[in-house]
């Protein structure tokens, strides 16, 4: 076999090879002879030298490095992951082509028939794995994107709705979107932003906090921000934005608290024990309640 | 020249005692915004009785530190406000103090004391845990 493969070592293959890659793989950078020169190279030298089995791991580096480069492209650019494997399968049939022609017509027919059967089952295999993989990873971004914006039901009329991460334009429509509904379904009197998961306030964080806050406010909530970084205050105060009429509390807590006073509630201990101490008992109804507050019109602002 | 920035409680108290360089007000702003949050100050009286002229830029920066601090969950009052100092502001058609101004520093400190009364997160003192 030695020699047989001595005599392919010819670049008039690769040219061949090159010619007739399909047109889609030509589009992704495949065909780019810088790359694909190295490959055939290597793949013709590891023909010649390698004593078979052929494991993967103990691939010469020269074969990785040339493969890694030639699929880098497609991969970048967002092509199918079937096309290097298209193209590698059509240089495995110019060679089994040409050994075909060095080897008795039976043998060669049989072969070349048995050969594009395993080809066609392979990427069958591959493309049907990859499919469904996709599919998966879809579904889990798109419950990843509604898990990072939860909107919470802090209490009776209080919503909060906890920023975390980087607040983009895609992201920002879809909490305003959430925000809008579960604030009518709940008919919230209160919102609290908590802005301590957001790692960076700018212009952009900025506009889109503005737009689902007025948005929240003409539906009738009123809006307590809660969790600025003293940069994130500088920034924004230097950026020249301004929230006017909304009320910021340093912290979750401090905005918990100024929430639930505006719903005319108040988090208080049970019974007129010390604070620190647990009652051991059976539960103590609390003796102080809430203090009588007017009711809110709700939609001041 | 470094402000020293009072604290009684969760107020804290800056008096500003002599004009500022440019660089000194920006650090003034960012002492008093990191203090802030560091106390989790409720309120800040900023006392100017002792400046006599006040520059748009000097405005600018009692502005935008009166801002910040509001940012930050903390209620603002700028005390003592001299006569000159009012006139050429107003001449000057900035709306200076966007905060609330009082005559001098005990009232600016009854003011906040009101204001902080008023809000949730003191009147639920009973399980204060700071």
């Amino acid at each position: 076999m030695t020699s047989l493969f001595d005599q392919l070592q010819d670049t008039a293959l690769l040219d061949e090879w090159r010619q007739g890659l399909p047109a889609t793989t030509r589009s992704t950078g495949l065909d780019t002879r810088e790359l694909l020169a190295p490959l055939y190279l290597a793949i013709m030298k590891e023909l010649k030298d390698h004593e078979p089995p052929f494991a993967l791991a103990e691939a010469p580096a020269a074969l990785t490095e040339a493969l890694r480069a030639w699929v880098a492209a497609p991969a970048r650019t967002g092509g199918s992951p079937t096309e290097p494997i298209v193209a590698l399968l059509g240089l495995k049939q110019l060679l089994l082509r040409e050994i075909g022609a060095r080897a008795p017509a039976e043998l060669s027919t049989a072969l070349a028939r048995f050969e594009r059967v395993f080809d066609a089952l392979t990427l069958l295999t591959f493309e049907t794995f990859a499919a469904v993989r996709e599919r998966l990873i879809n579904a889990q971004s798109a419950s990843l994107m509604e898990l990072s914006t939860p909107v919470l039901r802090l209490w009776h009329q209080v919503l909060l709705l906890p920023l975390i991460g980087v607040v983009d334009t895609q992201r920002a429509s879809q909490i305003t979107e959430s925000l809008l509904e579960a604030i009518v379904q709940y008919e919230a009197r209160v919102t609290i932003l908590d802005l301590s998961g957001v790692p960076v306030l700018d212009t952009s964080v900025a506009q889109h906090l503005m737009k689902t806050i007025d948005a929240a406010r003409l539906l009738g909530t009123r809006i307590v921000m809660t969790g600025i970084s003293p940069e994130g205050a500088q920034t924004l105060t230097k950026l020249g934005i301004r929230f006017n009429d909304v009320i910021s509390r340093a912290t979750l807590r401090a905005g918990i608290a100024e929430a639930l006073l505006m719903v005319g509630r108040r988090i208080a201990p049970l019974s007129g024990a010390g604070t620190t101490a647990v009652p051991m008992g059976p539960p103590v109804l609390p003796t102080t309640l809430p203090p009588a507050m007017p009711p809110r019109g709700g939609q001041a602002s | 020249m470094k402000i020293p920035i009072l604290r009684l409680d969760r107020v804290l108290l800056v008096s500003i005692q002599a004009d500022l360089s440019d660089n000194d007000a920006m650090e003034f702003q960012s002492d008093l915004v990191t203090r802030v949050a560091e106390v989790e100050a409720l309120g800040v009286a900023i006392d100017i009785t002792a400046l006599d002229v006040v520059d748009s830029y000097m405005a600018r920066v009692i502005n935008d530190t009166a801002s910040m601090v509001r940012l930050l969950g903390a209620e603002v009052v700028i005390c003592g406000v001299q006569p000159f100092v009012a006139l050429t502001l107003v001449e000057m058609g900035r709306d200076l103090l966007g905060a609330d101004c009082t005559f001098n520093l005990g009232e600016g400190l009854a003011l906040l004391r009101q204001r902080i009364a008023k809000r949730g997160d003191v009147r639920f003192t009973e399980d204060e845990d700071v």
